[in-house]
């Protein structure tokens, strides 16, 4: 299952948070400031998944025990980012997960935001962080994948409500920022990589 | 003032640059303001701020009464703020989680969907058992809603009530598998469906059997990749307990390998061949082994022919999985894998390093170890994590800037992801990770992998020490992994014999000080853990050093007594067994040359044991005073025979040539297995619990006191304080005279009377002439050795080594035996020597210990590290419950339904009871209570929260009276009214039952 999804910036401020379990804020702050310096050391050309920060880690001395280890476990043991212009969305999930088909997650997050916000940018995440989790409510409930159909996701947040776009006197430059969208393939997302 | 929205705390952010903190507590003190009014519009705003503060680590627990409140809302938006705030703010300690469990039935119950959403997104973040056993029934129905979004919701919400609490999955589970079994149900809730029971599935794989020809079928035939992912790794953990399964999975997955477009789903595919322990199964058949190949095959594809790092990393991954069981496939490939120790990305690289260590060998270790040194010793130092300023918590708590300076957050995320070139360098924890597994690689199992080239190993270990990284000041001292490089330089002089000799000189030379620059890391204090063991090394096998007093030079130096006790406790060790090596050589007469040359070698020992006296380490001060007396005797005896000036001197004094080497002589030292100590008995007249003398602590004071009495006028003075603090003194410090000389308030005292002083000094040591465990005073101790003042004479105060004449010894026979010196030999040079037959020992043990025993007692003593590992992790979500719960059947469930019967028939006494109460309520209220709406008094709301948690007391009963007069002011009033009455009128009444009675009820 996915124990968290973090989104922050290039300079470790969070624009999302949902942690799938009960977390101390403190201990919530520590973990995206470990993360963060992870995520931030790390070369654009190294692959998406992170060591397990510190306070993930496991204690030194479990993994020496010698009885078989069950397949899976309950312990989050596998940290996925994506990095998109300023922003990186963060998924930490335990071994139930696949790791190419969370990354592939993230995209279709990303795109259900495009799709919502017509060329999505961290402004309008800012902005509108209410409909951040909503679209996120959509694709992950208690921790547990339950749609990944941009569609359907884009639709279930639309029912909840208008979303707005960001106000236009906020916007620098305009219309400048103009999304590269389109690279990116719609409809299936699971579609190869 | 004019109110905020979200909006416009935002904006203010963003225009306070770089004076957030204050304007963020101002933003707070004006949202506890508005989130006490009674307009709910401006109270939803305030606690979404709130919310978005609380991203930053800004607590808003206090609010958590108000969450509530706007929770209750009948407005969806408001509604929608309170669930987010909830979501984001409840902890498990939060109090008003009970209050909410029925506004959670009643929205659950909702005839809009978008409202049923609410609950059923927010539950999983905050159920506990006793909700979860009371939503459930509300949840049930939403399972056959006609909304495809609320029935894969209501299916996962199922789920994670099931973590908590197990015995949900006993209604839930028929209904769950009804979805799952239905054709003609939506693929979202299938999908949906499929994930919970790919969650479901590890813990009690037994239980999903019977579904696998539906999942066979899903896989098949689906078309969602996600959930066809989810399929075979629930399959992975089925295959194992239902052998026929693999053939019938086995052309579908093959089948997909070949043909699907989705990496994902291939990589899957063959993780879940491994996993499933498919490859085992069908070893052997041609069908077995053309997938094995196929599998392999593709992982290597990969790893070369994709550039895409993520599928470098998760190719590894497979392939470590493969490792475990069949070492020789990937072992085909390890051309590949080794390619990947030097990858740029240290994901990549750790992931190798890890694959290595399992695929290694007797053939292959030389050239993956060579690798890893190589790489050591080529990239620089660095460690970025250490770096300050990337730990922002830390420093000065998390605070919510605007945005970054120079970085445009209005760049569409669509905008390609970023790529930036820059070199990586290896961070000190990487070094570390990587000497440990060349370590690990090279000792397994006694040296297995290294079959004859145990000069190569010491090679590496010298080389590793070169490459060590400075200890890291956070760290514990047990983490400096030269340490662990010492240990095997140990092992293997201690284990391989034939090897002593080169065992030892390797450590003479990381002992020797001229190295140090070239052995060790330069600029750093990286290695000095390894002296530790190579002082022991040079100590316990000084017969085989190259250069026994230029070693003793190095021990002796003045810089040896900065380093850690720890290492300095083997170095005063070393030191006479040195000593007698060199008193032991018999190959030159012994001149006059030779015993002046002993004489300055012993000089300078106790020069530099006599500095250790008052070392602040208790064990280095023992070790140093005992080896100095010895070695001021022998010292003496060496000066002896030069008084007899124009007598050749034939013999070296005995003391030196068999005394000393005799104490370190006799049985040699082996290996012995850790459990093996413990089981050595205690002899049974040995009794540690008896005390040494009936009545100590008396006898040291009276000892105490009448070596004061001898100080004469100071007697009051020490007596007073001693006394005062006798109970703190240690006992070593009781055994020990006072050191009246060295205590420096005693010399202010007395400045003015040196004749006094002198006189008792000398009283003092006339009494301790003949205890030779004094030591206090001038008398022959080291600081006025004769040598000493000869070499202080000489030289000045500071002794200069390098000015000191050395001569040479013949040490002809040793250099037969070795070649020459090995350090600067070339790291690659990887020339097999003939095959020798090396005996390595193996741990010595008591006869009837048993090896596998030795571990289980080990960890017993170690409780702390244990607990810590069985300890949940963070973020963890503990399904264990779920493993002792069967889907299957109904045997051993009569008890519960037992129990639920019993539980059914209380809760219907106790609604009856309610009901009657309710009534008396009612009676009571006509009679005492002011007519409705008369005095409105407007009441604090955490009050009522404080009083429903407390038991209804005389007291609370008053203001509950009080509270009904506000009624309507907002529904949560109307609930505590009710409360009220219950306790005003059953104060015996459960929590529990009370619980269940508090409703959100809109006031009508």
């Amino acid at each position: 299952m996915i124990n968290a999804v973090l989104v922050f910036n290039n300079s470790g401020q969070p624009r999302l948070t949902k942690f799938y379990t009960q977390l101390d804020t403190a201990v919530q702050q520590r973990l995206i400031s470990e993360i963060f310096s992870l995520v931030s050391n790390r070369p654009a050309t190294a692959c998406n998944f992170l060591p397990l920060p510190p306070l993930l880690a496991p204690p030194p001395n479990a993994q020496k025990s010698s009885q078989p280890q069950p397949i899976h476990t309950d312990t989050p043991s596998l940290v996925t980012y994506r990095h998109y212009a300023t922003l990186y969305f963060i998924l930490i999930s335990t071994s139930t997960e696949s790791p190419l088909a969370l990354l592939d997650l993230i995209q279709v997050f990303v795109e259900s935001l495009d799709r919502l916000f017509e060329n999505v940018c961290e402004l309008d995440l800012i902005f509108n962080f209410e409909t951040l989790h909503a679209a996120l409510g959509e694709m992950i409930v208690g921790g547990v994948v339950v749609e990944t159909n941009l569609d359907t996701i884009v639709s279930g947040v639309r029912t909840q409500g208008k979303v707005a776009r960001r106000p236009v006197n906020d916007s620098r430059g305009g219309s400048s920022s103009g999304g590269v969208f389109g690279v990116l393939g719609r409809g299936e997302v699971f579609s190869g990589r | 003032m004019f109110e905020k929205s979200l909006y416009d705390l935002i904006r203010g952010l963003r225009n306070h640059k770089g004076n957030e903190r204050q304007y963020i507590q101002d933003s707070v003190r004006e949202c506890r303001r508005e989130i006490k009014s009674q307009d709910m519009d401006l109270k939803a705003t305030a606690l979404l701020k709130l919310t978005y503060l609380e991203m930053f680590g800004y607590d808003m627990s206090w609010a958590s009464f108000n969450v509530l409140e706007v929770m209750s809302s009948p407005k969806y938006l408001l509604k929608r703020v309170g669930y987010l705030a909830a979501v984001q703010s409840f902890r498990a300690d939060t109090e008003v989680l009970m209050l909410a469990e029925n506004l959670l039935k009643k929205d659950l119950m909702s005839v809009t969907p978008a409202i049923i959403g609410l609950p059923l997104g927010a539950v999983p973040h905050v159920i506990n058992p006793t909700m979860a056993n009371s939503l459930l029934s509300d949840l049930l129905p939403r399972l056959s809603h006609s909304q495809v979004s609320i029935r894969k919701k209501t299916v996962v919400t199922l789920y994670r009530l099931a973590v908590v609490y197990p015995e949900t999955l006993r209604p839930a589970w028929p209904k769950i598998k009804e979805r799952l079994l239905d054709e003609q149900e939506d693929p979202s809730v299938t999908a949906a469906v499929v994930n919970v029971v790919c969650e479901l599935g590890w813990r009690r794989p037994q239980d999903f059997l019977p579904l696998a020809p539906r999942l066979f079928e899903i896989l098949v035939e689906g078309k969602n990749n996600w959930m066809a992912i989810k399929v075979i790794k629930l399959f992975a953990t089925l295959t194992p307990l239902e052998p026929r399964l693999v053939k019938k999975l086995l052309p579908a997955l093959t089948n997909i390998i070949k043909t699907t477009m989705a990496m994902s789903l291939l990589y899957e595919c063959i993780d879940g061949i491994v996993q499933g322990g498919i490859l085992d199964s069908v070893q052997g058949t041609a069908e077995g082994d053309e997938v094995a190949r196929l599998c392999v095959s593709k992982l290597r594809g990969m790893l070369t022919v994709e550039r895409d790092p993520n599928l470098k990393y998760v190719a590894l991954l497979a392939f470590q999985k493969i490792v475990k069981s069949h070492p020789d496939l990937v072992n085909a490939h390890h051309d590949v894998v080794l390619e990947c120790i030097d990858d740029e990305d240290i994901s990549i690289r750790a992931c190798a390093l890890d694959l290595a260590g399992g695929m290694v060998d007797g053939e292959n270790i030389m050239t993956i170890v060579d690798r890893l040194v190589k790489q050591l010793l080529t990239a620089p130092i660095n460690a970025p994590e250490d770096d300050p300023k990337n730990d922002r918590v830390r420093n000065d708590g998390m605070l919510a800037v605007a945005d970054s300076d120079g970085e445009d957050p209005e760049t569409s995320l669509q905008a390609a992801e970023n790529i930036t070139q820059q070199a990586i360098p290896l961070p000190l924890e990487f070094r570390n990770l990587v000497i440990r597994r060349i370590l690990d690689m090279c000792s397994r199992d006694t040296f297995a992998n290294i079959t004859d080239d145990f000069e190569w190993y010491l090679r590496v270990l010298l080389s590793l020490v070169k490459a060590c990284p400075p200890p890291s000041p956070s760290s514990i001292v047990e983490d400096d992994v030269s340490k662990e490089i010492g240990n095997q330089l140990l092992n293997v002089g201690v284990r391989v014999r034939s090897m002593r000799q080169e065992a030892t000189k390797a450590a003479e030379s990381l002992v020797l000080l001229e190295n140090r620059g070239q052995l060790f890391p330069e600029s750093s204090t990286g290695g000095q853990g390894v002296l530790n063991d190579a002082a022991w090394l040079v100590g316990e096998y000084s017969e085989y050093l190259r250069d026994p007093s230029a070693v003793l030079s190095s021990l002796v130096h003045s810089s040896s007594t900065l380093l850690p006790a720890e290492t300095l406790i083997t170095y005063v060790q070393a030191i006479p067994k040195v000593l007698g090596a060199i008193g032991k050589v018999q190959v030159s007469p012994w001149t006059e040359a030779r015993r002046s040359r002993m004489s300055l070698l012993l000089g300078r020992a106790s020069y530099f044991l006599d500095g250790l006296k008052t070392h602040p380490d208790l064990e280095v001060q023992e070790r140093s005073v005992e080896y100095l007396e010895l070695i001021k005797l022998i010292s003496e005896a060496v000066l002896a025979q030069a008084e007899g000036t124009d007598q050749p001197i034939l013999e070296a004094p005995l003391l030196l040539t068999q005394a000393l080497p005799s104490l370190h002589s006799g049985m040699e030292l082996n290996p012995v297995a850790p459990a093996a100590q413990r089981k050595v008995t205690i002899p049974e007249a040995l009794e540690l619990e008896k005390p040494i003398h009936e009545d100590l602590s008396s006898l040291l004071i009276e000892h105490f006191e009448q070596d004061v009495d001898t100080v004469g006028e100071y007697r009051s003075f020490y007596f007073e304080k001693e006394r005062r603090r006798l109970d703190a003194v240690t006992a070593a410090e009781r055994l020990e005279p006072p050191k009246l000389e060295v205590s420096s308030y005693q010399n202010s005292s007395d400045e003015g009377d040196s004749d006094t002083k002198r006189r008792q000094q000398l009283e003092r040591q006339e009494k301790y002439r003949d205890d030779p465990f004094y030591i206090g005073g001038a008398r022959g101790s080291g600081t006025s050795t004769p040598i000493h003042d000869i070499l202080k004479a000489n030289n000045g105060d500071q002794v200069d080594i390098d000015a000191i004449p050395i001569m040479d010894l013949d040490l002809t026979e040793r250099s037969d035996a070795e070649p020459s010196s090995r350090n600067g030999q070339s790291l690659t040079s990887t020339r097999r020597k003939p095959k020798r037959d090396i005996q390595i020992l193996g741990d010595e043990n008591l006869e009837d210990a048993d090896a596998g025993s030795v571990d289980t007692p080990r960890l017993s003593s170690v409780p702390s590290h244990l607990d810590r590992s069985k300890k949940s992790a963070l973020l963890q979500v503990d399904s264990s419950g779920l493993g002792s719960f069967s889907l299957l059947g109904n045997q051993g469930n009569q008890l519960y339904i037992e129990q639920r019967e019993a539980e059914e028939k209380a809760l219907r006494e106790i609604e009856r009871l309610r009901l009657e109460m309710e009534r008396a309520s009612i009676r009571v209220q006509d009679h005492v209570g002011p007519p409705e709406g008369t005095i409105v008094r407007k009441k604090k709301k955490s009050k009522v929260a404080k009083d429903l948690a407390s038991e209804g007391t005389e007291e609370v009963k008053k203001k509950k009276k009080k509270k009904k007069k506000t009624k309507a002011a907002t529904p949560m009033e109307g609930m505590g009214q009710q409360a009220a009455q219950e306790d005003s009128l059953a104060p015996t009444t459960k929590v529990k039952k009370k619980r269940r009675q508090v409703a959100f009820e809109e006031p009508s």
